[in-house]
């Protein structure tokens, strides 16, 4: 286990990676937006003339264009959205200025609202989303991979497998839609799936999100479940497991002791991965279920061509991904006795 | 629908004749019994004064703006006479009754000068904002001004600016002077009079005034951009929360004084909107009362409208509303070879006009096939056929062929069409366009492009057209007020040509129709003007640069929880200022 | 996203799994053989390996022998409606698998040609995913140093783009007619290009652990004493053990891709129409809801990206069975 000071040595040194990271994904998300149409023959004002309503007079289009800043070079553009995060912006709204405090991803192009606060009213449905799914996902696949591997070529692996394995083979849009369809609308069990916050109401909050929560974890759990099994497959055909059965150990302490935590470090790895992403938004669960999380919001700032949108949760999901990563390599030092840092 | 800003032209003389006869003073209504199948448009279904209830409203994306002065759909339209009075509006009542202009704010009709240059309101004295306030004409005039600071609030139309005098007017935001009231165009003598002054005669205006942009803004609390946020209402409502594409709610406006407005009614207690709702899950709503209306007011998706129309039941809460709206395609006139108008009449006699009204809705729920120009619903219609999409509605190749050889293109031609890909219907109606021509040997290249740049980076800009050979394009039309003016001018006029969010996009430029435009605005007397409207609609016809597909109804389902529906005709939707809850 | 596991690199010397012929004469096997033999034991992998096949064989030849896709039937719809006339979505001889509401195309025919689409974009985006990964991957392993810590961080900055969200704005904000292509061409090379240049880093991250741990093998440290140049080293010697994970790996990147494309359809960035593909044939029965009044519609597309995918999930399983010496 390494020592706390190297731990935060770790730690800072990921940190700085974090944010360099951070740069070098909005620079590329800046660029597609902007430097792509410009490639494929837009100018500056036909890329104005879409934020203008249904009513594109010269005059409109040219003044959004000089308040959205189009006509100024790429450069400065991205360092007025650099400067807005780390120290905020000012804003003419009409009658007076004012003030997006850091971190400001601009104002929205549709509706000149500021973006931060619309993203983070999302973050708690992604994040209910995300976290149950992932608690299911990961209770149900690691037991399920775990029972497969121990009663191996018995009915029950097969099964489990066979279910598995359908589960990641089909569009989790599909059975999304199927459920929908049936548990909500044909047999109302889940009627009128709106999200209620936790705080509101915790039994509506969990009853709307079951659909969700088991589509979305069906999918996860099929994969987690064959990666455990071919991870404990492999555990438990090493040597030392095969010592701690000849010293006497109970067998419950060596497949869960031994043999799991072994095979639990690639588990551990994806799961970061998965959850981090999740985070930003299952876009097709949310799309499907109509929840309004980071995943819906990204869909609908693409359609619109919000930019500023499109920005902040692109930097906002390469966050939760960095910092899952952060965490599950902490983790690792703490699970697995060999790591070194 | 799209909606131009037009220019104005000579006109001289009274107000126009709104063409319509006045409806009756008894509205029908329709008792319980009588509850029926299209009840809804011609009678007031389910007539209550219960007060009492929450109306949920569903809306599958969001407004463009609920700021009164800066939006541009129908649907808001119909939803700001919530919180907004402007100075003049139409009537609320079901059937043509509703296509009549009557003062709302104001106390009457607009007075015009002899000349025609000058247009005087009084507006009713007494009417109060939300929290208590007069409303002035300061107030209307601040609302106007508003409308010329297109990069704060650029989504409303542009009429003001491009009919009053002083059309360089910055915009109360630059305003420099003191009292941000610098608009020349514009006088308040007094607190109830308000005087526009036009640059041209324009017999329309009391149509420009119906608008939502005269809604009143008191200048202390406007905030620009963010007033959409809570606009100060003088309606029966007013918001009470606003949370950005999510949700708002309106509650009981209490200063609203019902004695001086018989166009609205507060019977409901609270108002929900419900914004960003699955377009796919919102039927479903409508019909398991999760909901009472769907905002955008266009109607049920294909699986309701089978299970609507296949059950007893649930029909007679179905009504198939004109809409208002014909939808068509283009057919330009300078891209070659359909520059030649047998090759465009090729077009016309070849195209289906069956699978057309399929890719829709079908006859229900797609609308009727069309021949003409102008709806049924709108001033001086007429009805005539030339390319027989009424006798022949599958389209007619041997006629088609022999355009084809008076233009010199025996073995047919290749050309592309736009269509909007984030729309299913049109995605269909173009590749029935397609499927169609092809017969004739005309061979068309489907090009998709997103809605919200169709007309502003695409379809709608000549230069694009001609570089990628756009020969055909898919559109949709509705015009701001109904008359013939309003719905063909942005369509067919030489001067309606614009660089970029052109909607003339057959590019007519017809010295004939031309001149019928400038005679009919010189025409003062509304019988006669009337008669222009058909004229100008069978010229364009037989210029073929547009070809009508169909006269579009929108399938509503009348959730039977709420009272007093109707359809409005001119928002072809229910009117949402009439609703109750049971 | 199917997780990657390590699987252990095979050796370059056979293992003995010898058997009697004949004279008493002692045969040794190649690894292929003794991996197809596996193989071949696995009835399921088989069935799935079988099934791959067929479906390229369909999408190849089945368009020139179904209909034409995109000829409308409306005399098989009912207008007021817009469904199929006919139960089970209009099931008929001439229409085997029914015809699609509002327009009625042949279902079957459009099921044929959307393969093609689907099949030739997952391919050609994993060929790319493939390439990208091995080469950065096989050069991050073998060279070290900031040469690795360079691809590697690269490849964590891709691993940290939202995906599907980066895919959908790009394919977004192209126009219809750009870089020289236009139409249908160009979206088929955003897509492959998309699917392909987002996914590399799954490829890369494999083939860059496989290559650190083979570096250390000694047969390398033996052909590097002898002065083999480093080309020689990569292509005779690494690139063969990397055969195994690279083969294994594509076939189960495929079925990915396949719902990468389906998912980008389904969410309107897909081919134009009339163009069919799977992704867009379930996009167009849930807009509208088709799908409740003609479940059919929606079941058929569904049901071809599960079997599909499912084959090829299948096939690759069986596949890494065999390649991997420990299980049994």
């Amino acid at each position: 286990m390494p020592t706390l000071y190297q731990m935060i040595r770790f730690i800072i040194r990921r940190l700085i990676i974090t944010v360099f990271l951070l740069i070098v994904v909005s620079m590329i998300t800046f660029a597609i937006f902007f430097l792509i149409p410009r490639l494929a023959g837009q100018n500056s004002y036909q890329l104005a003339s879409q934020y203008v309503g249904r009513n594109p007079t010269p005059a409109a289009i040219h003044a959004i264009e000089q308040k959205l800043g189009f006509n100024e070079p790429l450069a400065v553009q991205y360092g007025r959205f650099a400067k807005g995060i780390v120290l905020g912006a000012h804003y003419n709204a009409g009658p007076d200025k004012t003030y997006c405090p850091p971190p400001c991803f601009g104002y929205s192009f549709r509706n000149q609202q500021p973006v931060w606060p619309m993203m983070l009213s999302d973050i708690p449905v992604t994040a209910s989303l995300a976290f149950g799914a992932a608690c299911l996902w990961l209770v149900g696949g690691t037991a399920i991979g775990v029972l497969s591997a121990l009663r191996r070529g018995s009915v029950f692996d097969r099964a489990a497998m066979g279910i598995a394995l359908a589960g990641v083979s089909l569009p989790i849009f599909f059975t999304g839609l199927i459920a929908l369809e049936l548990f909500s609308f044909r047999w109302p069990i889940f009627p009128d799936l709106q999200f209620v916050p936790l705080t509101e109401n915790p039994y509506l909050w969990a009853r709307n999100l079951v659909l969700p929560w088991t589509t979305l974890a069906f999918l996860y759990a099929a994969l987690y479940a064959r990666l455990t099994r071919a991870g404990m497959l492999e555990t438990m055909g090493e040597d030392y497991i095969r010592t701690a059965r000849a010293k006497g150990l109970p067998e419950r302490n060596v497949i869960v002791k031994h043999g799991l935590r072994a095979a639990l470090t690639p588990i551990v790895t994806i799961f970061g991965l998965d959850l981090g992403l999740l985070l930003g938004g299952a876009v097709l669960t949310e799309f499907t279920f109509s929840l309004h999380g980071l995943g819906l919001f990204t869909v609908l700032a693409i359609q619109n061509s919000d930019l500023p949108q499109i920005l902040g949760v692109v930097m906002l999901t390469a966050f939760f991904v960095v910092i899952a990563n952060l965490i599950v390599d902490i983790l690792y030092a703490v699970v697995d006795p060999r790591v070194r840092y | 629908m799209n909606r131009r800003s037009i220019i104005p032209l000579a006109a001289a003389g009274a107000v126009a004749a709104l063409g319509l006869a006045a409806c009756g003073s008894a509205v029908k209504t329709a008792t319980p019994s009588q509850v029926a199948y299209n009840a809804g448009n011609t009678s007031v279904v389910n007539p209550s004064a219960h007060k009492g209830g929450t109306i949920t409203f569903n809306n599958s994306s969001v407004p463009d703006s609920t700021d009164p002065g800066n939006t541009y759909y129908a649907h808001m339209w119909n939803m700001a006479r919530l919180y907004g009075r402007s100075l003049m509006t139409f009537k609320s009542c079901p059937g043509k009754c509703g296509l009549q202009l009557v003062p709302d704010l104001a106390s009457a009709r607009g007075q015009v000068s002899a000349d025609g240059l000058t247009w005087t309101y009084h507006i009713k004295p007494n009417i109060r904002f939300e929290d208590g306030t007069k409303v002035t004409t300061t107030d209307i005039k601040y609302a106007v001004e508003r409308t010329y600071a297109k990069d704060v609030l650029p989504n409303g139309p542009s009429y003001f600016a491009l009919l009053l005098t002083d059309s360089k007017y910055p915009g109360p935001y630059k305003d420099k002077t003191p009292g941000k009231l610098g608009l020349k165009s514009v006088d308040t003598p007094n607190a109830t009079t308000i005087v526009f002054h036009l640059q041209k005669p324009f017999a329309d205006f009391d149509y420009v005034v119906s608008l939502p942009q005269t809604v009143p803004v008191p200048q202390a609390k406007d905030k620009g951009a963010n007033y959409q946020l809570h606009p100060v209402s003088t309606g029966p409502y007013k918001f009470q929360n606003y949370t950005l594409d999510k949700q708002f709610t309106l509650v009981r406006n209490t200063e609203w004084d019902p004695a001086t407005d018989r166009n609205r009614k507060q019977l409901a207690d609270k108002i929900v909107v419900n914004l960003n709702v699955n377009a796919d899950t919102i039927d479903n709503n409508l019909i398991h009362n999760f909901a009472h209306i769907d905002m955008a007011g266009t109607g049920v998706q294909a699986a309701a409208r089978a299970q609507v129309l296949s059950s007893a039941s649930l029909r007679k809460n179905a009504d198939a509303a004109p809409s208002g709206f014909l939808w068509f395609t283009y057919i330009n006139s300078k891209v070659k070879p359909l520059d030649n108008v047998h090759c465009r009449r090729a077009v016309e006699y070849a195209a289906d006009k069956v699978a057309y009204q399929t890719a829709y809705g079908g006859p229900i729920a797609g609308g009727s096939i069309a021949s003409t120009v102008l709806p049924p619903n709108i001033v001086g219609h007429q009805k005539f056929d030339l390319y027989g999409a009424t006798t022949k509605p599958h389209g007619d190749v041997a006629k088609a062929e022999q355009e084809l050889a008076a233009c010199g293109q025996p073995n047919g031609f290749a050309t592309n069409m736009a269509f909007r890909s984030d729309r299913p219907k049109e995605k269909a109606a173009s590749t029935a366009m397609q499927q169609a021509l092809s017969e004739a040997g005309i061979k068309v290249t489907l090009q998709g492009y997103t809605s919200g740049k169709y007309f502003t980076n695409f379809a709608g800009v000549p230069t694009f057209v001609h570089q990628h050979d756009l020969g055909l394009s898919i559109g949709g039309w509705a015009a701001d007020w109904p008359d013939g003016y309003g719905f063909l001018y942005y369509l067919t006029a030489g001067d309606a040509i614009a660089p970029a969010g052109n909607t003339n996009i057959g590019e007519l430029d017809d010295p004939k129709v031309n001149n019928l435009f400038a005679k009919a605005v010189a025409t003062t007397d509304a019988g006669a003007r009337n008669q222009i409207w058909p004229q100008i609609d069978r010229q364009v016809m037989s210029q073929a640069v547009i070809m009508p597909g169909v006269y579009a109804k929108s399938l509503l389902y009348r959730n039977p929880n709420v009272t007093n529906v109707f359809v409005h005709l001119y928002y072809g939707m229910y009117d949402y200022a009439a609703l109750g809850r049971k | 996203m199917t997780a990657p596991l390590e699987i252990s690199p095979v050796k370059a010397t056979p293992a003995p799994e010898a058997v009697l012929t004949g004279a008493g004469q002692i045969e040794g096997r190649s690894l292929g053989q003794i991996a197809w033999r596996r193989l071949q034991r696995d009835k399921v992998a088989m069935a799935g390996g079988i099934t791959v096949i067929l479906l390229v064989l369909v999408a190849i030849i089945g368009p020139h022998i179904t209909q034409s896709p995109n000829t409308y039937h409306q005399n098989l719809i009912n207008p007021t409606f817009s469904r199929p006339v006919g139960a089970f979505g209009g099931i008929s001889h001439a229409h085997p698998l029914g015809v699609e509401p509002v327009s009625g195309r042949d279902v079957l025919s459009r099921i044929v040609n959307g393969a093609q689409y689907s099949l030739l974009i997952a391919f050609l985006a994993t060929f790319l995913a493939v390439s990208l990964g091995v080469i950065f991957g096989v050069i991050a392993g073998y060279f070290g140093g900031w040469l690795d810590a360079v691809i590697a961080r690269s490849m964590d900055v891709f691993l940290a783009f939202p995906l599907l969200v980066f895919a959908l704005a790009l394919v977004g904000v192209i126009p219809p007619t750009a870089f020289g292509l236009s139409g249908n061409t160009l979206r088929i090379a955003l897509l492959i290009f998309v699917i392909g240049f987002f996914n590399w880093p799954y490829m890369g991250r494999i083939i860059r652990g496989q290559t650190l741990s083979l570096r250390e093998r000694e047969f390398v440290d033996a052909a590097r004493s002898l002065g083999a140049r480093p080309a020689y080293i990569l292509f005779r010697e690494l690139l063969p053990n990397l055969v195994a994970p690279i083969i294994v790996y594509s076939t189960l990147l495929i079925p990915a891709n396949i719902l990468f494309e389906a998912a980008l359809s389904y969410l309107g960035v897909g081919l134009y129409p009339p163009t069919p593909t799977w992704g867009g044939m379930l996009s167009d029965a849930v807009t509208n809801q088709y799908f409740q009044i003609d479940p059919e519609f929606m079941l058929v597309p569904g049901l071809a990206i599960f079997i599909t995918v499912m084959a090829f999930n299948l096939f690759g399983d069986g596949l890494r069975d065999a390649l991997d010496p420990r299980t049994r």
